[in-house]
């Protein structure tokens, strides 16, 4: 046999064995192990030595698998026993701005829940203020329109509730003033206007009334009050309220003593 | 379970579930075993080292960083290994012991595989290596690259070499 063919053939056994040789070269193996029996025993060699580094050697005894088990116990109950944490270098200057932060973080976050509390609570205390106040005003505006006297009094007098009352109470005032048959609940009505004497719309209103009203006590006190702000316009109604044959004595008297404080 | 790759395994082990260490130690015992017997040819010593090989699975394990857990099991085997020899270096054996152990193992296994040993034995310790890992535990080159610090091209060249080296020493001593 050709040496370099057995050479090549001996290179060739490991693929051979691993199916790697391609369809010709493989053919060719074939016949040399066929034809030339130094080939067979090459091959039959090798395929010894393959299947012997193979085998199952030498099997560990069992004090392998007890001692392992052991081991694995072991580390299961010390990982039971003990959190693993990774070991932090203590920097205190790290912690004391974390805890610094911390502490800056709570205070600006209490002071922002108080502010927003505070602007919350300020909105509905707010909100149940003008709606308390718009209770009111419907209650005082119903309980002016009363068939009861006393209920229109308890109306007229919930002027005190109103510091700024609006135009909607005032000209309820004033159509009491001016309307309401019963003397009380006109005297309250003027009491309440008697406070907002300065406005235009209470000087008409009170000039109204005077020409009208017969009730003494109420035309005393709208001429002391139109005398207090020297209201000029008053003066007509008075002049006339002097020739009227049934003006009480007295409210002349008062008139007589009002008009020269006029200028 | 079973059916799941030692990488898989190995990576729920790292997360704290320890029991499937059992599954790595059924699967690749005998191999780490046989490994060290056919790199030292004693008994009792491989099997101490394979043991330790396990303990310090169990005790590393959370360095096992992915990769293929053959490769890093081998290693560990590996460094084992080594790290007795050098330690050991000092205390060798005299040779008439030597001898003697070699007599009754052949004694022990059959003919034929003692033959192997043998000529196992006469390769140099780095041959033997690559021959073990690759022909014996059927470790792929790319993984055996990775044990022995090198690229997969260089270590097929190499087993070839040391294979058809084997052979004519198993031929010569048969």
């Amino acid at each position: 046999m050709n040496k370099e063919v057995y050479k090549q053939f001996i290179a060739e056994i490991p693929d051979y064995l691993e199916g790697k040789l391609s369809p010709e070269r493989r053919v060719q193996f074939e016949h040399c192990v066929d034809y030339f029996p130094e080939c067979k025993s090459e091959l039959e060699a090798y395929k010894k030595l393959v299947h012997n580094l193979k085998k199952e050697n030498p099997v560990p005894t069992d004090r392998l698998r007890a001692n392992f088990e052991e081991a694995l116990k072991l580390e299961k109950s010390k990982e039971a026993k003990v959190v693993p944490l990774e070991p932090k270098r203590n920097n205190w200057a790290t912690n004391f701005l974390k805890i610094a932060a911390s502490v800056a973080l709570l205070i600006a976050s209490y002071q922002t829940g108080r502010i927003m509390q505070m602007e919350k609570s300020n909105q509905d205390l707010a909100g149940l203020l003008e709606q308390s106040k718009l209770d009111k005003q419907m209650a005082m505006l119903s309980l002016m329109e009363n068939q009861s006297a006393s209920k229109r009094i308890q109306g007229v007098s919930f002027i005190s509730e109103f510091p700024n009352p609006d135009q909607e109470i005032m000209a309820a005032l004033a159509e009491r003033l001016l309307q309401d048959e019963n003397d009380i609940v006109r005297y309250n009505a003027f009491e309440a206007l008697a406070e907002f004497t300065t406005t235009d719309f209470v000087k008409e209103v009170f000039i109204k009334s005077l020409k009208k009203e017969k009730n003494p006590s109420i035309q005393i006190g709208i001429i002391q009050s139109l005398t207090k702000i020297q209201e000029k316009k008053a003066i007509g109604p008075m002049q006339q309220l002097l020739e009227q044959e049934d003006t009480q004595p007295f409210v002349k008297n008062e008139i007589e003593l009002a008009l020269p404080k006029i200028i | 379970m079973e059916a799941l790759s030692d990488e898989i395994i190995m990576q729920k082990v790292t997360e704290g579930n320890l029991d499937l260490l059992r599954i790595l130690f059924d699967r690749h015992h005998k191999h780490v075993y046989n490994y060290l017997y056919k790199m030292c040819g004693d008994t009792m010593l491989s099997e101490d080292l394979t043991q330790d090989v396990f303990y310090k699975l169990i005790k590393y394990r959370e360095s096992y960083k992915g990769g293929v857990f053959v490769s890093w099991l081998f290693s560990i085997a590996r460094n084992n290994l080594k790290t007795h020899f050098t330690r050991h270096q000092k205390y060798h054996d005299p040779i008439e012991v030597l001898a003697y152990k070699k007599t009754e193992e052949i004694r022990e296994r059959d003919e034929e595989y003692a033959q192997l040993q043998n000529a196992l034995n006469q390769l140099n310790a780095q041959e033997r290596e690559l021959i073990i890992l690759n022909r014996y535990n059927e470790i792929r080159y790319e993984e055996l690259a990775e044990i022995v610090n090198s690229t997969p091209g260089a270590v097929k060249t190499k087993v070839s070499r040391v294979m058809k080296k084997l052979r004519e020493i198993y031929l010569e001593l048969n």
